[in-house]
């Protein structure tokens, strides 16, 4: 005997909205975990090692820093650009996004300078100009390098183990965490109906967990540090 | 033939701006049309050559100087419509950085070169392909191109002298001195037009021949007509086209052998000492001498206390290299917008 109830057609529709701020949220942590999972860029397989580029690069900044003629900021200009032109179309917009933003940032910080003495104009447009090509060197740099071959460079010149570890660590962990937001907040949307008051609740629910979730994991790898061996010091690293 | 800041009347200026809006609006919604996609980031490398040719001085009669614009070369590879975007962004460049033409001025001389140019050239280049059956013969063709592209440089030209020569007879203040150009038609016409038909149509004509016959020979897939007819797109390498690039950037100090100004690009100190039917002209025009005028980050491709010669070729590559970035970011713009999954 089916009871009435269920004969009834239900014509309940609920009210959007209940989890658009978890689709949203998951759209920009699955971006920015995807960003560092399978880094973006191309480095190619006849590449220079990751040393010797990292050394250049420095030297190139070191160099482009201490010059003080416009002739060194046009050379370092025409070949950057010329290189980037060969690049993709995708990657040259990376690139040159993340530069120009830098160097209006230099350019708003200077910005009273220039205003408070006028004869100083194009010393402060030099920096701008500067800040502009460094910023392409390292983005080049960055793109066409992996990121352990970026850390190994880095042990190669003696850069102390636990920045080392830290940086590996770090980013490591932002990619396990996303992962672990974006499975709570899956759960979440399939749960909610309706329209959801209570947001603010439910953030700090998922913040919550990724935290107790988060301090588990180091405590665990803490000690599968312990069983291999880890004696509290990063000097054999 | 780049028309300086201040020669021209803001009015006209915004006269030839207006009327260059819809042109360029027709010939970017043409591109997408009649262009593959894989196509256009390539555009910039025609605006390269266009950029590069524009760096060639070769000096005219009269002691003043002249250049290629290389506008119908590129409606060859490219069509009429990739060609005006793609001269008119080579044009922007070259006002906003190197000072060459002005900014104020940048409609007309889009006008000139961009419009007037590449569509005139191409016309009578299908015209005589039509005409003589040039489907078979390449003889054929590279006459026509030769014959378009020159007679495309004339009628930008002429335009130019056009534009220049009313100037006088609109603006004047209370004493009868012209405010903007101080040439009127019965001098700016000849002044402008038998330099350009005697040596620099020459020289487009022989460029855009050259250029367009190492095309063909090596990137068949680059030639306008064979995009459209869907023929010789096996995807070359463009190697030798990079090459070509390359080898015109090493020469461009040549352009600086031709010392001199050229017609109508002087600057506001040079003007009044410009001698003209045996007597100078004597006075600067108001709108000249305080007119408004933006300070380009390079101008006429040099520096201060800087190796001319190096200058020019630094210049050459960050101009080519920055008109091929801005038509690949430019295509990747175009490629997220319109996505057609009928064809």
């Amino acid at each position: 005997m089916i009871p009435e109830w269920m004969k009834n057609e239900d014509t309940y529709v609920p009210p959007g909205g209940g989890g658009t701020f978890a689709v949203r949220t998951i759209r920009a942590i699955g971006g920015a975990v995807g960003r560092l999972q399978f880094q973006q860029g191309h480095e190619k397989k006849y590449a220079l090692p990751a040393l010797v580029k990292l050394f250049i690069l420095v030297a190139a900044i070191l160099a482009l820093s201490l010059s003080h003629h416009r002739l060194v900021m046009l050379a370092y200009t025409a070949v950057l650009l010329l290189y980037l032109c060969t690049w993709p179309p995708r990657d040259i917009g990376h690139i040159l996004a993340g530069a120009l933003a830098a160097a209006g940032l230099t350019l708003i910080l200077v910005l009273p300078a220039m205003f408070l003495k006028p004869e100083g104009v194009s010393g402060n447009l030099n920096l701008v100009w500067k800040v502009f090509l460094s910023v392409v060197m390292v983005s080049i740099f960055n793109h066409t390098t992996q990121w352990n071959h970026i850390t190994g460079a880095l042990r190669r010149l003696h850069v102390p183990g636990i920045f080392i570890f830290t940086l590996d660590i770090t980013l490591k962990y932002v990619v396990l965490l996303g992962r672990f937001i974006r499975d709570v907040l899956t759960a979440y949307i399939h749960r909610a109906v309706g329209r959801n008051d209570k947001k603010y609740q439910s953030v700090g629910g998922v913040m919550g967990l990724t935290f107790l979730r988060g301090t588990e994991m180091s405590r665990e790898m803490y000690e599968a540090m312990r069983c291999r061996g880890f004696t509290d010091d990063y000097k054999g690293l | 033939m780049h028309i300086p800041e201040n020669y021209l009347s803001p009015l006209t200026c915004g006269i030839m701006t207006a009327a260059m809006v819809p042109v360029w609006t027709h010939a970017v919604k043409k591109i997408q049309v009649e262009l593959p996609k894989d196509k256009l980031p390539l555009i910039g490398v025609g605006a390269a050559f266009s950029f590069l040719a524009m760096m060639f001085n070769v000096p005219l009669v009269g002691g003043t100087t002249g250049h290629a614009v290389g506008g119908t070369l590129i409606a060859l590879l490219f069509g009429p419509n990739a060609a005006c975007i793609a001269v008119s962004v080579a044009l922007l460049l070259q006002a906003v950085i190197f000072g060459d033409g002005g900014i104020l001025a940048f409609g007309a001389n889009c006008f000139n070169m961009a419009f007037v140019l590449p569509y005139f050239g191409y016309f009578v280049y299908t015209q005589i392909v039509k005409r003589f059956g040039g489907d078979k013969k390449d003889g054929v063709r590279y006459a026509a191109a030769a014959i378009g592209s020159y007679l495309g440089l004339s009628l930008a030209a002429l335009c130019t002298a056009i534009e220049f020569g009313i100037q006088p007879m609109l603006f004047k203040d209370s004493l009868g001195n012209a405010l903007y150009c101080p040439y009127d038609l019965s001098i700016s016409i000849p002044a402008m037009m038998i330099p350009h038909l005697v040596v620099a149509g020459f020289v487009e004509a022989a460029f855009t021949v050259a250029v367009f016959a190492f095309v063909k020979k090596t990137s068949p897939d680059l030639i306008f007509e064979n995009i459209e007819a869907g023929t010789g797109m096996k995807g070359k390498s463009h190697v030798p086209v990079f090459a070509l690039v390359a080898a015109l950037i090493a020469a461009t100090p040549l352009g600086l052998l031709a010392t001199g100004t050229a017609w109508g690009e002087w600057g506001a100190d040079e003007i009044a000492e410009v001698v003209t039917g045996g007597k100078a002209l004597g006075y600067t025009p108001s709108g000249l001498a305080n007119g408004w005028a933006l300070e380009p980050i390079m101008p006429d491709y040099a520096l201060e206390g800087m190796n001319e010669v190096v200058a020019y070729i630094l210049s050459a590559i960050i101009g080519a290299a920055l008109l091929v970035i801005i038509f690949k970011l430019l295509s990747m713009a175009l490629k997220g917008k319109k996505v057609s999954y009928d064809s």
